[in-house]
């Protein structure tokens, strides 16, 4: 790596320095800043969290399982047959605490009554835009009354200008599934033929507008006790959308997660965002990692460039939680060298020279997908002691296969934090839970 | 079985055939047309979009460079809205024979070209990406052409004189009693039915396919060494000219912008399989260190797609050489009664698309004398439908029209703009429930995100139109993802990479689609495993209250 060039100003010097503004970084952000620690976070730009559903998978799939249903059992089975799994360095304890904590966490930064249900010991089953039942461990209120196991007759509910979300779609497969539901068009009054969920979910925070949205509602429902909408209640209030929803129409209602940009998990950006900055912790959005400078296996100080200008940041520990090849963390060039972007870390999980990167089945599982920075059990990267890597960066997972992308986040976030906490002898963070 | 009586039976949907059924349909002759698939599927659909000066072949064939010459000339006129006159430039790189710019200026004179020799600084100025090595430079005439647009005005204007085109219905049998043919029978892959079609002619332009098809008529010796090569989609206009290698022709060496894309072609490749469509590893990067030498940083700029296109080379009796670009590229237009004794039988095949219109006129000019009638070829000077004002397709037309309907129009494809009125037109008229039939017709899915957003967004507006099954309307979701996905994996690197995985993240994670009661994976066990999880669970368990209804 190439040092940083000079500063105008000197290096802004924290405990520790967070790379990646997704749900691992801020969850190991947050967990350092509550332990007391000066942290920064600088992102190149806002995470995982605005193309995800908005739900916490911590897993929903794995070999032999086709449909996880006890995510805290089969967490223990994966853990014994795929050792190289982040699950497996993470151990089963790490995910059920990092969990209690995002409960705490989310419902002391939650907009009033926006809370996070469910658990480890079961999977809910809730439809998505295409109506497919998928497999989440916590999911937000404003989705919960979606759980396949208590829908029996739902109204899918869509408008037109939406081109995110196919009612009719939906409906059919959740047939095929044994539920009764029914496609319900709504002709809204929108100032655009073409509207993304984000912008009808600001107009969802308008009391005025969400009953005129009921008034035209209510007389296309029939029997139906459930009503089925894309994800778009509001952004500032959505429980208050919800309760006033299901009081105006009389019925349980749910969300149902669209195409990106996601409501809900602007939503969840925004309680981590706010969990962050009531413990003290910085954010920089859009700051590009453009340098670092390393003294033998030590990263002593990253460079951004932001505006313009380029700032450095120097710390004793540095998170990485880059992503994966989705968000561009670990790349793959066209002479088809495979290298991670930030700190040029090593990978583990290549495919050898020969082998397949990529198959032809796009169902199946993709040869490279599993790619990761090389970490010890401590989630150190191999080749930089004072950097420890978190979400998306760790090898072998797979995801969106295996349903395990946001446990993954937190639980790792979680570890990182604690890891960094214990290592500097800072004492253990205040709350933290032994493991 | 229903019957169909016809004048001319043409199998094949290719630029050749359905030019043959544009060109007697302007006769006034009626016609059927039937293809194993949709129309333009195969080799049409499947080339760089070149349409030739004639430069490429003014050394090497002097008649290919003659033939193509008058045919660009005219397509410029007849089917103007189909191409963008991009012009051509012909350039001599540090590793091209030096001595080859002056024959290909002679080759140039000697058959027509219109040539014009400029000096590089002169050329980089226009095309400041080209390799700044570069030590000479020639203007041509070369253009790009969309096929699909091209394939579609014949058919609809033969359609609308009456021609019958039916796209899915393969040939099964070819009616042959003693020594003439009699038609065909085809059967609808759709409904399985089957469909005689009784002609007084029929042509076989089935291109890279035509030794089977003449099989199928008992007629052997016909054959056609099908040439694979591959081409690949670079996602931005790196170059707004076509730009060629100036040495003998051989692989990765022109770069045609296309639409919103530039296209690098080709390898050539003996195949025994027409259907070969396989993508060797050292092809792609055959074509990226090609890439790199005519426009330095190719390798750094998205590669969207690579695909395979099959040439039908017609075996020359004294070539009896495998090396398929020896071959001529000249076509071939067998009247199998002189050739065979078999009356009402012709076959076309070789050639390039920018001759298509030549060889369907030559071929129309058989069938004419076959019937004995005097019907003379009027596609030389009668427009397409939608060619009429002669004005060629200008890059950022259609983003223009857009915009000034973007305030009551949705976009269903934003990276190819395809509006949603078009789409439910599509729907209705090509009848098919199929998105990659739609996809030829619109371009939907052929842009930077491959389908990442439109597949949802077109299957939903496809279920809901057509009342679809919930079945059905899966499979063409998953279909059209599997499609997409072949083109893209040979050669995924770099930001289309992320692309990729953005967009399984939508699928997988966000949309569940492998969720689905027809996907692949959960075809066999979903019974199994899969009921047990949707009923009885509570939901509410756990860690946190759940609020009461």
């Amino acid at each position: 790596m190439t040092g940083p060039g000079p500063a105008l100003d000197g290096p802004l010097h924290f405990d520790a320095v967070v790379i990646g503004a997704g749900t691992a970084g801020m969850t190991a952000a947050i967990r350092l800043a509550q332990s007391g620690a000066r942290v920064c976070v600088v992102a190149k730009g806002v995470g995982s969290t605005h193309l995800a559903a908005g739900t916490i998978d911590v897993l929903g799939r794995i070999d032999g399982e086709e449909r996880v249903t006890e995510p805290g059992a089969a967490l223990e089975r994966l853990i014994a047959s795929r050792p190289d799994h982040p699950y497996a360095l993470l151990g089963s304890g790490v995910v059920a605490d990092s969990l209690s904590w995002f409960f705490e966490t989310a419902a002391a930064s939650s907009p009033r009554g926006y809370e996070y249900v469910g658990g480890l010991e079961r999977n809910m089953l809730l439809p998505t835009a295409v109506g497919a039942l998928r497999p989440s461990t916590l999911v937000p209120i404003t989705m919960a009354a979606g759980e396949a196991s208590a829908l029996h007759r739902a109204a899918i509910v869509g408008t037109h200008a939406l081109r995110d979300f196919h009612p009719s779609l939906c409906a059919a497969n959740l047939r095929e599934a044994g539920i009764e539901a029914r496609p319900v068009f709504l002709e809204l009054e929108l100032e655009r033929a073409d509207m993304s969920a984000l912008g009808i979910a600001r107009r969802f925070d308008d009391p005025a507008w969400r009953a005129l949205f009921c008034a035209q509602l209510s007389p296309a429902l029939r029997s139906e006790d459930h009503v089925g909408l894309p994800a778009m209640l509001g952004l500032r209030d959505p429980h208050a959308a919800l309760a006033d929803l299901e009081r105006r129409l009389g019925r349980r209602v749910f969300e149902i997660p669209t195409l990106p940009p996601s409501v809900p998990g602007m939503r969840l950006y925004e309680i981590l965002r706010r969990a962050l900055r009531s413990a003290g912790g910085r954010l920089v959005i859009g700051a590009e990692v453009v340098a670092a400078e390393r003294h033998g296996e030590r990263i002593a100080a990253v460079a951004t460039r932001a505006a313009g200008r380029e700032s450095h940041y120097a710390a004793p520990w540095f998170v990485l939680a880059s992503g994966g090849l989705a968000s561009g963390g670990i790349e793959l060039d066209s002479s088809w060298r495979t290298s991670e972007r930030v700190l040029g870390l090593p990978l583990r999980g290549v495919p050898d020279a020969g082998e397949p990167r990529f198959v032809p089945d796009f169902f199946a599982e993709q040869p490279l997908g599993r790619v990761g920075v090389a970490v010890d059990p401590q989630l150190r990267a191999e080749g930089a002691e004072n950097v420890v890597v978190a979400g998306a960066a760790l090898p072998g997972q797979a995801p969106w296969r295996e349903g395990c992308g946001e446990g993954v986040a937190l639980a790792s976030g979680y570890r990182a934090a604690q890891v960094i906490v214990r290592e500097s002898g800072a004492g253990a963070p205040a709350g933290a839970r032994a493991t | 079985m229903s019957t169909l009586s016809t004048d001319v039976l043409v199998i094949g949907g290719g630029a050749t055939g359905v030019g043959v059924a544009w060109d007697a349909a302007l006769r006034g002759l009626d016609v059927v047309l039937v293809d194993r698939h949709d129309l333009a599927q195969g080799t049409s659909g499947r080339f760089h979009g070149l349409l030739h000066s004639g430069g490429r072949y003014a050394v090497k064939d002097p008649q290919a460079a003659r033939e193509c010459v008058a045919e660009n000339r005219i397509l410029r006129r007849v089917a103007a809205d189909c191409i963008e006159d991009t012009g051509g430039l012909f350039v001599t790189t540090p590793w091209d024979d030096p001595g080859y710019a002056d024959r290909f200026a002679a080759g140039c004179a000697e058959t027509g070209v219109r040539c014009e020799e400029v000096q590089p600084s002169q050329a980089l100025r226009g095309e400041p990406r080209l390799n700044p090595r570069i030590s000479r430079a020639f203007r041509v005439p070369d253009a790009s052409i969309d096929v699909w647009k091209t394939v579609w005005a014949m058919s609809h204007g033969a359609q609308q004189r009456g021609a019958r085109i039916l796209p899915y219905h393969e040939v099964v049998t070819i009616d042959r009693s003693g020594d003439v043919v009699g038609g065909a029978v085809a059967r609808d892959a759709r409904s399985g039915d089957e469909l005689r079609i009784e002609a007084r002619v029929t042509v076989n332009a089935t291109g890279a396919w035509a030794g089977r098809v003449a099989q199928m008529a008992g007629i052997e010796g016909v054959r056609v060494l099908p040439g694979r090569g591959i081409m690949i989609a670079m996602n931005h206009r790196l170059v707004n000219t076509v730009v060629n290698r100036c040495q003998m022709p051989t692989d990765g060496d022109i770069i045609v912008p296309i639409r919103t894309v530039s296209v690098i072609g080709t390898t050539d490749q003996h195949t025994d399989d027409p259907d070969d469509h396989t993508v060797p590893q050292e092809e792609v990067d055959r074509m990226l260190d090609e890439g790199e030498r005519l426009v330095p940083g190719f390798r750094r700029a998205r590669a969207l797609r690579v695909w395979t296109g099959v040439r039908p080379l017609f075996e020359d009796a004294k070539a009896d050489s495998t090396a398929t670009r020896d071959v001529t590229r000249a076509h071939a237009l067998l009247d199998h009664e002189q050739r065979d004794g078999v009356r009402g039988l012709l076959t076309i095949t070789g050639g390039k698309l920018t001759t298509y219109r030549l060889m369907a006129q030559e071929t129309v000019d058989a069938v004419c004398r076959q019937l004995g009638e005097s019907r003379p070829c009027r596609t030389e000077t009668e427009p397409l439908p939608g060619s009429e004002s002669g004005e060629h397709y200008r890059l950022g037309e259609r983003l223009a029209r857009k915009e000034a309907e973007l305030r009551g129009e949705q976009l269903i494809c934003e990276c190819e703009l395809v509006p949603r009125s078009k789409l439910e037109r599509a729907i209705a008229q090509t009848g098919s429930t199929d998105l990659d039939d739609i996809r030829r017709q619109l371009r939907l899915g052929m842009g930077p995100c491959q389908g990442g957003f439109c597949t949802y967004r077109a299957t939903g507006i496809l279920h809901e139109r057509d009342g679809l099954r919930a079945l059905e309307a899966d499979a063409s979701l998953l279909a059209f993802l599997q499609e997409r996905w072949k083109g893209v994996w040979p050669v995924l690197y770099g930001d289309q990479l992320r692309q990729a995985r953005l967009d399984e993240w939508i699928f997988q994670g966000v949309l569940g689609v492998e969720r689905l009661p027809t996907a692949p994976e959960t075809a066999g066990a979903g019974g199994a495993s899969g009921a047990g999880g949707a009923s009885g669970a509570g939901g509410a368990s756990g860690l946190a209250p759940r609020e009461a209804p």
